[in-house]
């Protein structure tokens, strides 16, 4: 017989239960993953061409967030994707030769360029194409295929996938300071591609394909929050707004010049800063919204914009017709 | 170009028999596989001890399902398994476990996208995204996923290679059905990129690389009407192409097609002064085996 005592005793503790269990779960990462802050710092600096000396710009804004990076490995991820004769659709190499000279010259170890392209197998074909190659040339800088390179399996930090685990190259892992360096372009499936969405190309073709199909089946919001949320290492971000691109991105689109460098280190904010200069609403964002809760901060209130004013350089992005719902801010 | 090669294989070939995608890096199925071939075509005893050690470095590791993981490290079968497949029915030595190995690949197919897609195809493919026929299946890059072209035309070549001992009811219906894959992905004007020759309306283009491999893949139906307007396609895309990878395989298109590649390989040579191929040791091995008669590990 189970007496009244015990019976009062296994009743509570079967009603607690549940409210245990459901606050253990209630956020789908681990507590390692919270990186959010009070406040982020972006910087928005202006660059009117890529003809124009941008090491300047690029150091000015390293400075302002005070990065050390003296006897450090800085690995930077541009967003190489295609054949671009137009200068529209990858992270131009005039930034990225500025970034190289800038890192260098605050006494980096060593600067690299580390891509792993998501239709191309091609890298010999999309360096020497986009001038890359020539430019890294010059710079005696080494690149890393990262769809080749050696890799660890990690657990994913957050669950937003069932994908559990994910394969990481090595090369980022031991890096020091990984620098996002995407384009500010439109993208046809998650409403934008910035730094955040730039780590899609950290996972290795190798294993996952060309395209990473693995990562869209599993959906591509959810896959840029586990890629992201699960990425160890100090993160800054510097984004090619230049010329960016509107309409069809990330490969079909047009041509839209902003003239500016943004710069953050944290990447959600940065995306929300970039959004917001393409006068698309950062909450209407999946992958944004749900990075606000944990990653970093996305709302205006808790983001101090340094350099210049954002309204000055904001830009009506053109998008298709099935994202006109993210068009909620006015230019 | 043919000596710098050998010397660049041999010196690059790790401790444990294989290949990594460059000097140093961990050994891998795709980069020993394409080794193996080149080093074939060099025909003297030189490098015997190199391809017994690359041999025994693909035959220790196959599955016990019959499929090739990517590297050590990765235990699950992969993509790579169709041309450890190929390089094991070339050099004729290891006979019973490519054909495991092609037998693992007939068991594997594209994910299918969902019977909505397959209804949508037929009553209103304009709503689809992608222009293509979702029933057809081809070959993944990893379980799970969807079909693409380089996966298939892999798997073709290395099946069509192993035809005579792999003939049943399965293999021909998957040969057939990844042939009519790879013609209902082709780009609009010929030529084939990863696998969506439109998407959301818009007509993409197709890659040089990709198309040559796809061609191979075909090219035991080279008179067709699609194999011949591709292969045009194809010269067209090389116009400003400074690549290794996908000069070679061209040259080795170009050559199974029966056309004149000595300007090409001119060309690659040219193109390894500028970038050394990046060191890669599979465009290393490709270009010495588009540098010799190495189109024959892909006749069918």
């Amino acid at each position: 017989m189970v007496d009244r005592r015990r019976f009062l005793k296994n009743s509570l503790a079967a009603s607690l239960f549940p409210l245990i269990k459901g606050c253990y779960q209630s956020t789908p990462w681990e507590r390692a993953a919270y990186r959010k802050s009070n406040h982020s710092r972006v910087a928005i600096l202006p660059a009117a061409s890529y003809d124009t000396p941008l090491k300047n710009v690029v150091l000015d804004g390293i400075k302002l967030f005070g990065l050390r990076v003296h006897g450090k490995t800085v690995v930077l991820k541009p967003n190489l994707v295609e054949y671009d004769p137009a200068g529209v659709i990858n992270t131009h190499p005039a930034v990225i030769s500025a970034a190289i000279e800038a890192f260098r010259s605050l006494g980096a170890r060593e600067v690299l360029v580390a891509e792993g392209p998501g239709h191309r197998r091609d890298t010999e074909y999309l360096l020497t194409s986009s001038g890359l190659h020539a430019m890294l040339k010059d710079h005696q800088a080494r690149y890393v295929d990262l769809s080749y390179d050696d890799v660890q399996l990690l657990q994913l930090q957050s669950r937003f996938t069932n994908l559990r685990q994910l394969y990481f190259p090595e090369t980022v892992l031991k890096a020091d300071l990984l620098v996002s360096m995407p384009k500010v372009k439109t993208h046809h499936w998650a409403g934008v591609t910035l730094s955040m969405k730039n780590m899609f190309g950290i996972v290795p073709s190798a294993i996952y394909g060309w395209p990473k199909n693995i990562l869209h089946w599993a959906g591509i919001h959810e896959s840029i929050l586990d890629i992201n949320a699960t990425l160890p290492i100090p993160q800054f971000a510097l984004v090619d707004g230049i010329v960016g691109m509107e309409g069809n991105g990330p490969i079909q689109g047009d041509a839209k010049p902003c003239g500016v460098l943004i710069f953050g280190d944290d990447f959600a904010a940065v995306d929300a800063t970039a959004a917001r200069l393409m006068t698309i609403d950062p909450m209407q964002i999946t992958y944004l919204a749900k990075a606000g809760e944990f990653l970093g901060n996305v709302t205006q209130d808790r983001i101090l914009h340094i350099g210049e004013s954002l309204e000055q350089f904001r830009q009506d992005f053109r998008v298709i017709d099935s994202l006109r719902h993210l068009k909620t801010l006015s230019a | 170009m043919i000596e710098t090669a050998i010397t660049f294989l041999l010196k690059a070939q790790n401790p444990d028999g294989g290949w990594g995608a460059h000097q140093g890096k961990r050994s891998n199925t795709e980069a020993t596989a394409f080794a193996l071939l080149a080093l074939r075509t060099v025909g003297d005893r030189s490098v015997g001890a190199s391809i017994d050690r690359a041999l025994d470095w693909l035959t220790e590791r196959q599955n016990m399902d019959g499929s090739w993981p990517l590297t050590d490290q990765l235990k699950p079968g992969s993509w790579t398994t169709a041309l450890v497949v190929l390089s094991l029915a070339h050099v004729g030595r290891h006979e019973q476990q490519a054909l495991r190995g092609a037998n693992w690949l007939l068991s594997q197919e594209g994910r299918d996208p969902g019977w909505l897609n397959s209804l949508l195809y037929r009553w209103a493919p304009h709503r689809l995204a992608t222009r293509l026929n979702p029933d057809l299946k081809g070959w993944p890059w990893t379980p799970n996923a969807f079909s693409w072209v380089e996966p298939t035309a892999y798997a073709l070549t290395a099946l069509k290679k192993l035809r005579p001992h792999v003939q049943s009811a399965l293999a021909e219906d998957r040969i057939r059905q990844g042939e009519l894959l790879l013609y209902d992905r082709m780009c609009k004007g010929g030529g084939w990129n990863y696998g969506n020759s439109v998407v959301l309306g818009e007509e993409l283009p197709p890659y040089p690389d990709t198309t040559a491999i796809a061609l191979i893949a075909l090219h035991d139906h080279q008179t067709a009407e699609a194999n011949q307007l591709s292969l045009q396609a194809l010269q067209h895309m090389l116009t400003d192409v400074e690549s290794g990878l996908t000069l070679s395989w061209a040259i080795l298109c170009f050559a199974l097609y029966g056309q004149d590649v000595a300007a090409w390989q001119q060309r690659m040579a040219r193109t390894y002064d500028k970038t050394g191929f990046l060191g890669e040791t599979k465009t290393m091995a490709l270009a010495l085996l588009a540098s010799r008669d190495g189109a024959k590990t892909f006749q069918v």
